[in-house]
């Protein structure tokens, strides 16, 4: 009985996020638009670039594989943001009727997956039309997964920041920051850049398109950042939403 | 005059009622250009100057100097966004009350080119950390002139779409733009980056760090592409006020 109104209360949040989202649009016109031309421009403005000493590819498929890991990633990201901002309020009162706040963040978070998912499989499309990809199931898992981390990250800023340009300032610093630590295009050799969300996620995809071996440890620290964040996350959700939100 | 001080102030007193957005506009820039300084190994490069063509200088120098303006085009292009999204019902107010539309616009434009400035200065300064440009000065001026153009363009992007699509057009834009298409370390300029916006105030830019002189044929052409950015968010800021 409970088990069967949990999952209820989850598919009305879900429907209510995803309702939320296709209500505009331009919402879905980029989401589908933006993947191809990003991964193009990226590549396209890449290939005006020497093949520098530190590069491990040709400079053009550096910039589509760099292209379309940020594309994956951050779409998710800012709908992660814009979720828990913009429904702060219909959460509250939800909360209040007797959702549970961890079924609120699950819905809001399955609706992030899908989002991912679909970009993940957008953007692994595109690619595949710029260089080869030799292991397209593990390459597309993880665009999937930087989706997803980047979903988690936006809706950790949107609850600690639940103002639309503070937000919104700081998940485009940070992911304009990792994107081009992680992309190859600059050389870094410092460890700092490891505690970046798209360290690990690059050099696994990288393998994938490739063919080369994937590294076991590239994919566990990825994973350990993956549940590292979602408990975090999770946790800050609950703290700052059962205390009333943004101390309104 | 005084309608568009009052709209001003009314402005500026919003941001200076939020310290953690205070805090940010300097915080983010500066930890931005500090960060990418501090990982960026000290390794000699060939780089395209504009006025002094192929030189060879440290990695880290010419990183410091295309994050500055690129920092404060981020800053600029939100500014814009949301200045013309959270502005939208106190605009229309303002008119119903008998503020007319230049003072509006002035007020608005005067806050947008505050927060520009504040990013300006301060991702300026976090780039002379690490190095000191030859021409600070001219080197300000262009970072202001990228900040400016981007917070035009974000005002454009705020009139015409949503906070989630405009946000995403800002993200991607002054990375491909000043990252990617107008970066020195190019063999060659890309075919679309002379009619990016960033193109001639990161000529200016690049000029004003690593040598003593200025070409005005860099100077003239971003200063005419920021008229055109701002007659066009004008005209649409215009249209929405007029369109309630």
């Amino acid at each position: 009985m409970s088990a069967g109104r949990d999952r209820r209360r989850m598919r009305v949040g879900f429907e209510m996020a995803i309702r939320e989202f296709v209500r505009e649009p331009i919402n879905v016109a980029l989401l589908v638009a933006l993947p191809p031309v990003m991964i193009t421009s990226y590549g396209s403005m890449m290939s005006a670039f020497p093949e520098l000493s530190y590069m491990s590819t040709a400079p053009e498929t550096l910039g589509s594989i760099a292209g379309t890991l940020f594309v994956a990633a951050f779409l998710p990201g800012v709908i992660g943001l814009f979720q828990v901002i913009s429904a702060r309020r219909a959460d509250d009162r939800l909360a209040l009727a007797g959702f549970p706040r961890s079924a609120l963040f699950a819905a809001r978070l399955l609706a992030v997956t899908l989002a991912s998912v679909l970009t993940a499989t957008l953007s692994i499309s595109v690619l595949s039309t710029q260089t080869a990809v030799e292991a397209p199931i593990p390459a597309v898992l993880v665009l999937a997964f930087v989706g997803v981390l980047y979903g988690l990250l936006g809706m950790s800023i949107g609850t600690v920041l639940p103002r639309e340009l503070e937000g919104s300032l700081v998940l485009i610093f940070l992911a304009d920051m990792d994107e081009a630590l992680a992309s190859g295009i600059v050389d870094t050799d410092s460890p700092l850049t490891k505690l970046f969300p798209l360290h690990y996620p690059h050099e696994v995809f990288q393998a994938a398109v490739d063919g080369s071996p994937i590294a076991l440890g590239d994919v566990l620290a990825a994973s350990l950042y993956g549940v590292v964040l979602s408990v975090v996350t999770l946790g800050a959700y609950e703290a700052v939403t059962a205390r009333g939100g943004e101390g309104r | 005059m005084s309608e568009a001080k009052t709209v001003f102030e009314m402005g500026v007193r919003e941001y200076a009622r939020t310290p953690v957005l205070l805090a940010l506009l300097v915080f983010l820039p500066a930890y931005f250009v500090l960060f990418f300084t501090r990982v960026i190994p000290d390794r000699p490069v060939p780089v395209d100057v504009p006025v002094q063509g192929t030189m060879g200088l440290e990695m880290s120098s010419v990183v410091a100097v295309v994050m500055g303006p690129m920092a404060t085009a981020f800053v600029g292009g939100i500014a814009g966004l949301f200045l013309m999204q959270s502005a939208r019902t106190v605009d229309a107010r303002l008119t119903v009350v008998g503020a007319d539309l230049p003072s509006i616009l002035l007020a608005r434009a005067g806050v947008l080119a505050l927060t520009v400035a504040v990013a300006g200065v301060v991702s300026a300064g976090a780039t002379s950390v690490a190095y000191v440009p030859e021409r600070p000065g001219w080197f300000l001026f262009a970072t202001a002139l990228v900040g400016l153009l981007y917070g035009g363009i974000g005002a454009v992007v705020g009139l015409s779409l949503n906070r989630l699509a405009g946000v995403y057009v800002l993200m991607f834009g002054p990375l491909l733009d000043i990252f990617l298409a107008q970066s020195p370390l190019t063999d060659e300029t890309h075919a679309l980056a002379p009619y990016l916006p960033g193109h001639y105030p990161m000529r200016l830019a690049l000029d004003a760090a690593f040598t003593a002189r200025i070409a005005p044929a860099n100077l003239w052409p971003g200063l005419a592409y920021l008229l055109a950015v701002g007659l066009v968010a004008s005209v649409a800021f215009s249209r929405r006020l007029h369109a309630g």
